[in-house]
């Protein structure tokens, strides 16, 4: 039973998250139609399988809510932003109650009658309000205008009842939107004229929100010896087409009356296209929504790590197959043991491939997150996500959530400005922050690029000597004083506000984004705004490394930190104090791992010193043998070793020993004495 | 189910470190292997010997002797190594134990256990389950959870117990 609640609430979770991809395109298109049967649709999923579960509570608050949805669906109640702020609130909640609150807890209690509250009083609006909500909901549903043509053709002899025709068309055009054509063909030469006849006519295009009906009782009067003709053209106010008005008051002036059929002719045609143009706007829309109905299966993440490991035993024992058929001379092994190795590396790019999954859903987080910032801060943001099909490891998406959000917060509130500064500054009231990813080469790059204040060098470069971070008098490229923001103890915000500068600062960002083995980079401009680039490889469990022996035991560096490999010969490792040694002209430090490893000394001659890049600078590290580059399955050494993490894995080579892949950055830390950064 | 049928079993796995011989209950046992060559981890506690490769994982192995606080002792043709599967913090972790040699599994009743006996023991009680006497030879009955958890400084063995023992040899 246990299994099918954990089910349930992995379920329920998606459905949720689709719930608030709906609710969100919901709040930018209200009238979609489809959108609210979507948001319809999922909560009564959602309600049915909380019921068969047992989750009443869940069940109970679901229902109330499809109620709200269930009348809008039939247009009962008008959508409206209320509506959809408490439902975006009781998504969360909804959140909460699936994480299996604690359901007796005052505070949740509170929140939940609440929303309760809130819930019913969109069902049953209160007396007082009613009338005004109904009012409302009348207007809005029959919203869009409706256009007629009307032809009002007064008996000559109207003046005689005292009635003047130009009252009854004030009247009428009270009604609406309107176009009024005159038509004076029909007066008669100045000689026969009477003056107490009227010979005008006029044709009257009306765009209006009331029925037939009404613009019949504006002739009330005079109906019985007057032509009156009322036709509607168009549900849709035709008169906002500019090309339609030009191409009917043209007809006007050039014959003597447009006529009826002139007008309905033409009015299809508008129709047609504003048809086509919202079609094509709808489609836009919902394209993000609809896409994610590709066909797939679900498959529980235990199945894709064991169907991963699988596939690294394969590739290591191809490798070994390999390995064995170049040595043993028997005919007809190289073509089998070719195919293996042709159809296993076809096999470990698929199977890799299908734990990489679209950073969409991270990123439709954010919506949400800017979305409730924007109110909260009182700031008008437009927030654009590009590449959001990038596919990456899950374990890495999970472990962006927190740096990411970190990010957009600090962009929200310390980099876009107040509308009035950003006018007075000559930018768009409207701040802008886009969260851009793409591929480059063997990494993903995520990007978080805003059009705020951007960072100051000079207010950092201060602070940074206020705290004692660095010393007063250093000189420091602008890159360089950026980068102090990563410095842990480092926050610039003058107040702390609810928003960030909490105490967390960039420093935890980076780090977090280190331990996934990512990059982060800042650039700003003062004034122009912010861009954090954070890099981060494709995949956790595959490496590209440099394959070296130290005492006939194998270690793997990885390729990404080398700079370069140079040979060197014992005398001038051995016979130094300062453990500097000099390439190329320039003497970079070193470190021996035989010696840190606590080894003998090596009896060969010569030795390879492999040069890493640690922070900016390079550092040699010393080994017997480079052999060379080796693409790495990456294997967690497991518990006993969680607080030895100067090797981040381990690999299976081909002959099936295992080789300790390093982390160079926490090897030098731990050589150079340097406490681990807090 | 499983557990209860866990519970059931009265199997265990008995092996031999010195002089001493202990017992594994068989559900934390899942396999035997022979001697293979290890691969070390500079820098790491001397007990956790290395790491090997079980069919395409990576396995941690802890020298057991070395874990117990016994002196080390030369690997020989009965050397083995027991895999656990061990619980740490309600999450299965599975690691290697290196034994002196495996001598047998064994049933043994519950009734047969006995507790430890309070005072002058060497072992701490929280790594003993109790104490089971068959064929007239003692054997140990390891809480392996405890034993083998990745916690660095558990040294199963009483050093104050000991000391008592060889003051009182002294005498």
């Amino acid at each position: 039973m246990d299994s099918f609640k954990k089910k349930f609430i992995e379920e329920a979770g998606e459905l949720i998250d689709k719930l608030e991809v709906a609710l969100l395109a919901l709040e930018k298109n209200p009238g979609d139609a489809e959108l609210i049967q979507q948001v319809f649709r999922v909560m009564h999923t959602l309600k049915g399988n909380s019921a068969m579960f047992g989750f009443d509570l869940i069940d109970k608050f679901t229902h109330d809510l499809e109620t709200i949805y269930d009348k809008i669906r039939t247009g009962q109640i008008p959508i409206s932003s209320d509506i959809l702020n408490v439902t975006l609130a009781c998504v969360d909640h909804l959140k909460l109650m699936l994480d299996e609150a604690n359901y007796d807890d005052p505070d949740f209690k509170t929140i939940h009658n609440g929303l309760m509250d809130k819930i019913n009083r969109l069902i049953n609006p209160v007396e007082v309000g009613s009338q005004k909500n109904r009012e409302q909901a009348k207007s809005d549903t029959s919203g869009p205008l409706s256009t007629y043509y009307i032809l009002f053709e007064p008996n000559e002899n109207i003046f005689n009842n005292g009635t003047n025709p130009l009252y009854l068309l004030d009247e009428l055009c009270s009604l609406g939107e309107y176009k009024v054509f005159s038509h004076f063909n029909r007066v008669p030469d100045i000689i026969q004229i009477n003056p107490q006849s009227c010979y005008t006519y006029w044709e009257i295009l009306l765009a209006t929100d009331k029925d037939v009906s009404a613009i019949h009782d504006v002739f009330i009067f005079v109906e019985t010896d007057s032509k009156i003709e009322v036709q509607k053209l168009s549900d849709q106010n035709l008169l906002i087409d500019r090309a339609f008005v030009e191409e009917i008051s043209h007809l006007a002036e050039v014959q003597k009356d447009v006529g009826l059929v002139n007008v309905q002719r033409m009015a299809s045609k508008v129709v047609a296209r504003i048809n086509k143009a919202k079609a094509e706007q709808f489609t836009r829309e919902r394209m993000a929504i609809k896409d994610k109905s590709t066909s797939s299966i679900r498959v529980s993440s235990d199945k894709l790590d064991l169907l991963m490991n699988l596939v690294s035993e394969l590739v290591t024992t191809q490798a070994r197959l390999s390995l064995f058929t170049e040595q043993s001379n028997v005919s007809g092994l190289v073509p089998i043991a070719e195919n293996v190795q042709k159809l296993t590396r076809q096999l470990r790019d698929i199977a890799f491939s299908i734990v990489l999954i679209p950073i969409e859903n991270l990123f439709g987080r954010f919506q949400r997150l800017v979305r409730d910032l924007s109110a909260e801060l009182h700031k008008d943001v437009d927030f654009i996500v590009e590449g959001a099909d990038t596919e990456l490891d899950k374990t890495i998406i999970e472990n962006l959530l927190d740096p990411l959000m970190h990010i957009i917060r600090n962009s929200m509130d310390h980099g876009i400005e107040d509308s009035r500064v950003r006018m007075a500054n000559g930018k768009p009231a409207k701040g802008k922050i886009v969260l851009k990813a793409f591929y480059s080469g063997a990494n993903v790059i995520i990007r978080v690029a805003d059009d705020g204040a951007g960072i100051d060098p000079e207010v950092i470069y201060e602070k940074a000597v206020a705290k004692g971070l660095i010393p007063p008098e250093k000189k420091l490229s602008q890159k360089e004083i950026l980068d102090l923001i990563f410095l842990p103890g480092f926050s610039t915000a003058k107040k702390i506000t609810d928003v960030s500068g909490r105490g967390v600062g960039m420093d935890v960002v980076k780090r977090k984004i280190a331990d996934i083995r990512g990059e982060v980079e800042v650039d700003s401009v003062v004034g122009q705004g912010t861009i954090i680039t954070i890099r981060l490889p494709l995949t956790l469990s595959i490496i590209d490394g440099l394959l070296v022996s130290i005492d006939n035991a194998p270690f793997v560096v990885p390729l990404s930190s080398i700079d370069k490999i140079y040979a060197i010969d014992k005398e001038s490792i051995y016979n130094t104090y300062n453990n500097l040694v000099t390439l190329d002209g320039t003497k970079i430090p070193f470190f021996s791992l035989r010696k840190e490893f606590n080894l003998k000394p090596s009896d060969e001659e010569l030795e390879q010193i492999v040069v890493v890049n640690f922070e900016d600078n390079r550092v040699g590290l010393v080994v017997d043998h480079v052999i060379g580059e080796y693409q790495a399955v990456l294997k967690p050494l497991g518990k006993h070793y969680k607080n030895h993490d100067v090797f981040s894995g381990a690999t299976i080579l081909g002959d099936g020993t295992v080789a300790l892949v390093m982390d160079t950055n926490k090897i030098i830390k731990m050589f150079a004495g340097i406490k681990g950064v807090k | 189910m499983e557990t209860e049928s866990k519970n059931q079993i009265k199997s265990y796995l008995t092996f031999r470190l010195g002089n001493e011989e202990f017992a594994a209950h068989v559900s934390k046992v899942l396999n035997i292997l022979e001697m293979t060559p290890i691969t070390k981890v500079p820098k790491a506690p001397v007990y956790l010997k290395g790491v090997i490769n079980l069919r395409g994982a990576v396995l941690p192995v802890i020298d057991a002797r070395l874990k117990f606080g016994m002196p080390e002792a030369e690997y020989t043709n009965n050397t083995c190594i027991i895999v656990l599967d061990i619980d740490v913090d309600g999450e299965s972790v599975h690691v290697g134990a290196i034994v002196d040699s495996v001598q047998a599994v064994l049933e043994i009743d519950n009734s047969q256990i006995m507790p430890l006996p309070t005072l002058g023991s060497r072992y701490k009680s929280e790594f003993i389950i109790g104490m089971a006497k068959i064929d007239e030879r003692f054997i140990i009955i390891l809480n392996m959870d405890a034993v083998f958890s990745i916690d660095e400084i558990t040294e199963i063995v009483d050093i104050d117990q000991i000391h008592e023992e060889e003051s009182k040899n002294e005498q």
